[in-house]
């Protein structure tokens, strides 16, 4: 074929496709080995029944590590229909796949469900009421919200929305590469704005079930909004890698230019800023307010040696990557945007480490260790999902009627 | 652009409909760049319709009845105010924010949309920014006249008052306020200047008078349009809207600092920075649409600020007034989920207590209203929206008056609960302000260009080149000759 | 041309206009755009084009070079950042230190806000001000503006430029070149032959409005720095002379011509009920003699001072008492709390807390503090009474209360940090100390008795 838009280059690679149960095997031993390592881990007074609960919150914050990958590619489809960008179509297909990876991150979620029902109280300690000695917490379950039975109902709504909203925008995405027919990027259009509704509730609840409610005294109206931001940031860090990752393999070189990784580069860069805004206003609100049932997820957070990782936010997740991605000839730079890309998602791990971990007690050297072998486990586990879900299907929508937008378009400023 | 001439209605044309893949004309009418300069600079140039001069006398007479207020408040003092015990910040405060609130639409039209590439944003973005300008002049007067001892308004700044050697204090939020207000009004004055830079020179180059050019000369500073300026001035724009984007932003989550940081229950809470941001830019475009809408009616401009712009900026609505909404309900749900008295008691007041009127009229206005947006012709009925414009516009005062009058009015000691009534002084000054609002508005109309005239012809020469390229790839796309080939970089 | 200087220039004859260089004119951008591109490749580099507005790719068909602008920008930032950190860290932590709710001095979260928006504020001018600056704008005198013809470079026509101070300028070869390309039409730029300095005039106002706006300002430096025989002005009148009386101001609408009120008979202040109360006393303040001046003064002088009464030799009890210097004072003898369990548990804990760092667990003294202190030998220490002193068992109820309450000797007063009822149990458990150190076998339940063992000699003491 004489055209340069070649359809061999919009195919997953070939070695791509037998790494599927590679990536999954080795992520399920990294995991494994993580939750070995865990057992490491020893409360303050020496006692093993700490080695559990620190694997089940490295295991929750591993799994928010990549499902907020996942929700973000969901919200940024969405968003590209409700603003009718044009921009996007050529990358928008890996983004359509990440946030297919949604049921099989629902399949992962089911371990967190199932320790709920064998009567653990690691990592949500509402769920034992016999074991809370917070009255703010009693009262809580008495009003019947923090219940393993209606956490799980409202887990598997929110599943059942995210799944439903993914699969009927690429179920149409997938139609139009068949016919091209206009219709379907109409119908997109016209639900996008509803689904973006239901998208905001149900992340914002998401965050405050799974991850607020893992300090059951503690409440910030703010905690979605965190969580979603940061969401975002590792979404486009992803999506970048992956990216880069096809181009150096040979793939979609005419589709993917400059321009894209420069737009994406822009949007990491300008939710790295969202993210910083967003935790501090939360931090300067309590740290004025200075109300004890607030400040002390911060105490939590600012001993025990989790400090270190608290302080270190500041550095590398907002003042670092800032000004490391602040020029535009970083951003049209391949390697000094994978560069860090690659950094946006190391401190999106931490920032989840952050957010989960403190509550699982004092870090100690093999079980912080273990922990890290567990991101990178989830992480492979997830490359591998979105491989399976990659396997078949064009990496362009090569119908898509905005295609020809996506590829002349150019950033002539910034 | 073509394709619609043919039906061509020089009162309304729907260019709403988006056919994917292909763009609807930003502006109709066959426009060339002759006929978009003239069809603006005849706005300052022609007489000025009767109407203006209506609204002008009246808004004018308005202004000074504002400023005569003034005038007697600094002599009688702030007793004249309705304010009492415990409700010490009322009606100019709410004054304050709902103003700050609706200077949030202009910047956010010429920052952040330009940021995202909107080039839709170029008709409506100078009267937006101008709007934003006089409606931060009439909050400024608020705090100002709030102070007491207004003359004494400088000691505000890094001052040394009182021969003390005595500073502000930083760690208040009012005095954040003072630094972020400040700059925004500065910021959103010289990028205001800036972006009419080139269009004052198209002004001053068609004048007939020689007191005209002379004028316009000197505000353009003798710009000549030579491309080397440009590529400057493109720079300068560029970082300005970087610039401007985030401090938009800082700008009401700032003000909701002055809330947020206080121990009051349903001040106190984590969410009221993004919120208030929400808020402002849906009450700013309100206000846009409030006064566009008139404004492309009397000046004809309806082939310039279109039904697509309009629809536009009521989809922002829709989608800030959601937001808005899901603030308002997370506020509720967290006052529960946390099993907190103090917290529970102020929702449940809020809704329920004596100032449940207030609370329903601003869920009613902001929450509901918007949601007719939904519907297509609600958002292309220039009618329609001009009612639900002025709609949020209530809505938002009262959401500002609810937040700061419902949460004081009932504090943590229940014998010092209180009932606020304004007085005749507060509601005369916030209708004054409006005129002050609308007289700077007006002026705006008759002397300055209405529409960023250069950004326009612009976004003309780039959609028809960007329209050129597109056909030239798909038709490579769909197999047909390619027209050049080799590697996009 | 009239530009705006033209109507207020001076009567100087102007010399003849001298060409500047060329000036093709073009009906859209792209015919400008090929133009320049063929200006450029002939190797001419002072070219201009003049749109009215940013013709996109014009920098590279007339090989402009990028702007340094953000870099200044950049700069400026920083400086603005600098700038609100110092400020703040020096107002705020240094040279003025306010305490506001006990929230540290110097650089903290509250100094975020006002950095950023000083970052912003010097970021923006800066661009603005740079902009101008590297534009060299405000320049009103230009040779563009010498022809009507150019004023379509701001409507709707595209002009390419070629200046005459250019190294391989030559009039007829750019000429030539100019023709070649599909302009409109060419013309030649005159120079601008009126004056370019700024008219006298203007500058004169100019000066004229600076001075005159130094006038208030300079008013004001000079009444702050000289001294005046009159009266202050009163602008704000009612504020000045304000409607009201103060304490010790006479009055006409009282008979008595007195602006403070009396007191209502029967008046009692806060607090002033529980001074009547026997259970916050210890004793019974009724049954004070209204005769006896001496304990009179004495105990008005107890009550309203917590300091150590045997320090101060001006309220030293008249008549020292029997029982180590305390007041003879109808104290209560009889417990007002119920003596259960419950209270004596809260006598036990309040005890531990309080009394047992110097007074020991068993009240023999003996406390931590006490046998630190005694072990430093320190000169100034006077050690805690044994609770099982002669005397201290004969004391009332009320007064070991009264001791509590208000100190004895070197002991100070604890009734801030212990209730009434607190030190009445506290009393309690003093009360069952003692027993406890005079208790017999008779004491024991007899069913008891046979479990008692013979005592060590440790517990004998």
């Amino acid at each position: 074929m004489s055209s340069k838009y070649d359809l061999e280059t919009i195919e997953l690679p070939a070695v791509w496709r037998s790494l599927k149960p590679i990536f999954f095997a080795a992520g399920l031993i990294l995991l494994a080995g993580g939750a070995f390592l865990s057992l490491f881990a020893r409360g303050a007074d020496g006692s093993t029944d700490a080695a559990f609960r620190f694997f089940m919150h490295s295991y929750l914050a591993n799994f928010m590590f990549v499902m907020t990958i996942a929700l973000g590619a969901l919200f940024f489809i969405l968003i590209q229909f409700v603003s009718r960008a044009g921009w996007s179509t050529s990358i928008r297909r890996i983004a359509e796949l990440i946030m297919t990876t949604i049921p099989f991150l629902a399949l992962m979620f089911l371990p967190i469900i199932a320790i709920l029902f064998a009567n653990y109280n690691a990592p949500y300690e509402w769920n034992v009421p016999a074991e809370v000695h917070s009255s703010v917490i009693k009262a809580k379950i008495d009003v019947g919200y923090l219940t393993k039975e209606w956490f799980s109902i409202r887990a598997t709504v929110y599943f059942a929305l995210w799944i439903f909203m993914a699969f009927y925008f690429f179920g149409h995405s997938r139609k139009q590469d068949e016919t091209g027919d206009v219709e379907h990027s109409l119908a997109r259009q016209k639900w996008a704005g509803p689904c973006i509704m239901l998208f905001s509730l149900s992340v914002s609840f998401a965050a405050f079930d799974w991850v607020m409610s893992i300090d059951a005294d503690w409440f910030s109206t703010i905690f979605g909004v965190y969580v979603f931001a940061a969401g975002m940031m590792a979404f486009f860090a992803t999506t970048i890698l992956i990216s880069m990752a096809l181009q150096n393999a040979g793939k979609l070189r005419a589709f993917v230019s400059v321009e894209h990784f420069h737009d994406m580069g822009k949007f990491m860069f300008g939710f790295i800023m969202f993210w910083s805004y967003i935790a501090f206003s939360q931090l300067l609100l309590y740290w004025y307010g200075n109300i004890p049932e607030e400040t002390y997820w911060y105490q939590v957070r600012l001993n025990d040696g989790w400090q270190y990782l608290a302080y270190g936010l500041i550095p590398l997740h907002f003042a670092i990557p800032f000004l490391g991605t602040l020029s535009r000839h970083v951003r049209r730079n391949r390697f000094g945007l994978t560069f860090w890309a690659c950094w946006a998602l190391a401190v999106h791990w931490l920032d989840m480490t952050f957010l989960v971990m403190p509550n699982a007690g004092a870090p100690s050297f093999m079980p912080i260790f273990g922990h890290l072998l567990g991101g990178i486990g989830m992480l492979m586990v997830f490359l591998s999902f979105f491989l399976v879900r990659a396997s078949n299907v064009p990496l362009v929508p090569m119908k898509d009627p905005r295609l020809p937008e996506a590829l002349t378009y150019a950033n002539p400023l910034l | 652009m073509a394709s619609i001439s043919s039906s061509y209605n020089p009162r309304e044309i729907d260019n709403t409909g988006d056919i994917p893949g292909r763009r609807a004309p930003l502006i109709t009418g066959n426009q060339t760049y002759t006929s978009v300069t003239e069809m603006v600079c005849r706005v300052a140039e022609d007489p000025q319709p009767r109407l203006w001069w209506i609204l002008f006398g009246f808004s004018s007479l308005t202004a000074t009845t504002f400023l005569m207020l003034i005038v007697f408040l600094i002599y009688k003092g702030v007793g004249i105010w309705g304010n009492m015990s415990p409700v010490f910040w009322a009606w100019p405060i709410v004054n304050f924010v709902f103003w700050v609130g609706i200077g949030h639409a202009g910047t956010l039209i010429s920052a952040i949309l330009f940021l995202f590439r909107q080039n839709w944003r170029t008709s409506i973005n100078r009267a937006a920014e101008a709007m934003t300008i006089f409606a931060v002049i009439c909050a400024g007067i608020y705090p100002g006249i709030h102070v007491g001892r207004a003359w004494l308004a400088f000691w505000l700044l890094p001052y040394p008052s009182l021969n003390l050697w005595m500073w502000p204090q930083f760690r208040s939020p009012l005095l954040w306020d003072v630094f972020a207000v400040g700059t925004y009004a500065s910021t959103s004055l010289v990028f205001w200047y800036m972006g009419m830079i080139p269009d004052l020179a198209t002004y001053r180059d068609r004048s007939k008078s020689p007191l005209r050019r002379f004028i316009y000369g000197l505000l353009c500073l003798g710009w000549t349009g030579s491309s080397r300026h440009w590529l400057v001035y493109e720079k300068a724009y560029t970082l300005l809207a970087a610039l401007a984007a985030p401090l938009v932003l800082s700008v009401h989550t700032v003000v909701s600092f002055d809330f947020a940081v206080s121990q009051l229950p349903g001040w106190h809470t984590t969410i009221f920075p993004p919120y208030f941001v929400a808020g402002a830019i849906f009450s700013g475009f309100a206000m846009v649409v409030t006064l566009l809408v008139p404004m492309r009616a009397i000046y004809k401009l309806e082939n310039l600020i279109t039904l697509r712009h309009l629809d536009n900026m009521n989809k922002i609505i829709l989608a800030t007034g959601s937001l808005v909404g899901l603030a308002y309900g997370t506020e509720f749900f967290m006052a529960w989920y946390s099993q907190n008295q103090y917290e529970s008691f102020t929702f449940i007041n809020r809704a329920f207590g004596p100032y449940w009127w207030a609370y329903w009229i601003m869920v009613t206005c902001n929450v509901i209203s918007p949601q007719l947006f939904w519907f297509k012709w609600v958002r292309t009925n220039v009618v329609a929206m001009w009612v639900v414009s002025i709609f949020v516009n209530i809505g938002m005062w009262f959401e500002r008056f609810v937040i700061t009058v419902t949460s004081l009015s009932r504090d943590f000691l229940p014998s010092s609960w209180g009932y606020y009534n304004p007085t005749m002084y507060d509601g005369l000054m916030f209708f004054g302000s409006f005129g002050v609002f609308l007289t700077l508005f007006l002026l705006f109309c008759r002397y300055l260009p209405t529409i960023a005239i250069s950004e326009v012809k612009g976004v003309m020469s780039a959609s028809d080149h960007a329209e050129h390229q597109q056909a030239e790839v798909l038709a490579e796309l769909q197999g047909k000759e390619p027209k050049h080939v080799g590697h996009a970089h | 041309m009239n530009n705006s200087e033209h109507k207020l220039k001076s009567n100087k004859e102007p010399r003849p206009p001298k060409a500047c260089g060329w000036m093709a004119e073009f009906e859209n951008e792209h015919d400008l755009l090929h133009a320049a591109e063929k200006v450029r490749d002939a190797g001419y580099t002072k070219t201009d084009a003049f749109t009215p507005f940013p013709v996109h790719g014009i920098d590279h068909a007339l090989g402009i070079k990028p702007t340094i602008l953000p870099f200044i920008v950049l700069c400026a930032g920083l400086t603005g950042l600098c700038t609100a950190l110092l400020m703040q860290w020096w107002m705020n932590g240094v040279d003025y230190k306010y305490i506001i709710s006990g929230k540290p001095f110097g650089i903290t979260p509250a100094s975020i806000p006002v950095s950023f928006e000083l970052t912003i504020l010097f970021s923006a001018f800066t661009s603005v001000l740079g902009m101008l600056a590297l534009n060299g704008l405000p320049k009103f005198s230009n040779p563009v503006f010498t022809s009507a013809k150019f004023d379509r470079a701001t409507n709707d026509r595209f002009f390419l430029y070629v200046d005459a101070t250019d190294k391989y300028y030559n009039r007829e070869s750019v000429r030539e070149l100019l023709s070649s390309v599909d302009a409109n039409s060419l013309d030649e730029v005159m120079e601008d032959s009126t004056p370019s300095e700024m008219p006298r005039a203007i500058l004169l106002g100019a000066l004229l409005l600076v001075l005159a706006g130094l006038i208030p300002s300079a008013i004001v430096l000079n009444m702050r720095s000289s001294f005046s025989d009159l009266p202050r002005w009163h602008v704000f009148f009612d504020m000045d002379f304000q409607p009201k009386k103060k304490p010790q101001q006479t009055t006409t609408i009282f008979k008595d011509g007195r602006s403070m009120r009396p007191q209502v008979p029967g008046t009692i202040s806060r607090g002033q009920l529980e001074q009547q109360d026997p259970f916050y006393l210890g004793y019974d303040p009724m049954k004070v003699t209204s005769l006896d001046t001496d304990k009179q003064i004495y105990v008005s002088a107890v009550d309203s001072t917590a300091a150590s009464p045997s320090l101060d030799a001006t309220v030293q009890p008249p008549a020292a008492s029997p029982a180590g210097g305390a007041p003879n004072l109808p104290f209560l003898d009889k417990l007002p709390i119920e003596a259960n369990e419950e209270n004596i548990k809260l006598g036990k804990t309040k005890y531990e807390i309080y009394c047992s760092a110097c007074h020991g667990y068993a009240g023999f003294g003996d406390g931590l503090v006490a046998k630190r202190a005694a072990s430093l030998a320190q000169d100034t220490w006077a050690p805690p009474s044994s609770l099982h002193l002669d005397r201290v068992q004969k004391q009332p109820v009320g007064q070991i209360f009264h001791t509590i309450s208000k100190g004895q000797g070197k002991m100070a007063s604890y009734a801030s940090s212990i209730t009434p009822q607190e030190r009445w149990s506290i009393v309690l458990y003093v009360k069952a100390l003692q027993r406890s150190r005079n208790a017999n076998i008779d004491d024991v339940p007899v069913e008891q008795r046979g479990s008692l063992t013979e005592p060590t000699p440790s517990q004998t003491k």
